[in-house]
């Protein structure tokens, strides 16, 4: 039971990491290149990635 | 709105509580280290030492209450929190832990404390470096116990994983062990103790300034108290519960730290 405790909060923590590291890439992106749909891709870039990492982490046992 | 502020005048006009009363004015001289949160910290950590050395110096096999309360917090500590995560190496980090719980709990309790009434964890500095320790443990038992090519690469690589998915998955991991968790460790513990800290303000500052108004505002004021008091015991849960998660979250990434594979 602790475990999982300890695992929502890991991946909360992935979630947050994905959306502000792609995001952030993103956004980034978007000021250098002054377009505004990196932003939009970097975040949904980071969230799937978070994902597929949480998946690899919890989900394959 | 408009008129229950027109009703309230004659007392003056409401002044919500804000930010501002979490600044205090250093009580001696003009030092910003002489401030109620700094003394606080300092009586917390007296009360501490007090309450665990009378607890166990008269240890007895039929314990007093003071020893039984002692003995209950700290089996807690290493039972439930350090055995029960980290596994056979755990007696190493009971004291670290134990530590961490006491001060947290205490501080955090120190915000319904009558006369004392602030939890200096609503000050984020003190979580930001308990936060900060706990991020220097953790990285260096996982350093220590597997040489830091290794543990780096444990983090950075997980198996089983096509190549070209590193170049995405690496920098999340490296963001979440690195950055995310030492910050959502402190803001966490940071978050809940001020906005509870600035809820008992808002019913118990507003129930006063209701009780300063016309008949009917009056009328209205012990509910505010009331809402008050109640939000007290919720409180108290609160802090007890944000206690053990850092201490537990500390206990988990220790344990990840520690263990072979991630």
């Amino acid at each position: 039971m602790k475990r999982d405790e300890g695992a929502a909060w890991s991946i909360f923590g992935y979630l947050l990491s994905g959306l502000l590291f792609w995001g952030g890439a993103g956004y980034f992106l978007d000021r250098w290149l002054n377009t505004r749909y990196f932003l939009l891709g970097g975040l949904l870039l980071g969230a799937g990635a978070a994902i597929y990492l949480i998946w690899l982490r919890f989900g394959r046992e | 709105m408009r008129t229950l502020h027109l009703l309230s005048t004659e007392g003056g006009g409401f002044v919500p509580p804000s930010t501002k009363d979490f600044n205090y004015p250093p009580i001696f001289g003009n030092s910003a280290y002489a401030t109620k949160p700094i003394f606080l910290v300092i009586l917390s950590i007296i009360l501490i030492s007090i309450f665990f050395i009378m607890a166990s110096r008269k240890a007895a096999v039929v314990p007093s209450r003071l020893q039984f309360a002692g003995e209950s917090i700290y089996a807690f500590i290493r039972n439930d929190v350090a055995r029960e995560n980290i596994g056979h190496e755990f007696m190493r980090f009971v004291p670290y832990l134990f530590t961490l719980f006491s001060f947290v709990l205490a501080n955090n309790i120190f915000g319904i404390v009558p006369l004392l009434q602030f939890p200096a964890m609503s000050r984020v500095s003190f979580p930001y470096v308990l936060a900060l320790f706990t991020f220097i443990v953790f990285h260096s038992v996982g350093i220590r116990k597997q040489g830091i090519r290794k543990y780096l690469k444990d983090i950075m690589f997980m198996p089983g994983v096509p190549k070209a998915a590193y170049i995405l998955l690496t920098p999340l991991e490296l963001a979440t062990f690195f950055i995310v968790r030492p910050l959502t460790l402190s803001l966490r513990l940071f978050a809940n103790m001020f906005a509870g800290h600035l809820l008992l303000l808002v019913f118990i500052l507003g129930g006063d300034h209701l009780l300063k108004g016309v008949i009917g505002l009056k009328l209205i004021s012990p509910f505010a108290f009331a809402f008050g008091i109640g939000l007290t015991f919720f409180e108290f849960l609160v802090q007890v519960l944000q206690a053990y998660i850092f201490t537990l979250l500390t206990a988990l990434y220790i344990a990840g730290a520690l263990a072979d594979e991630h």
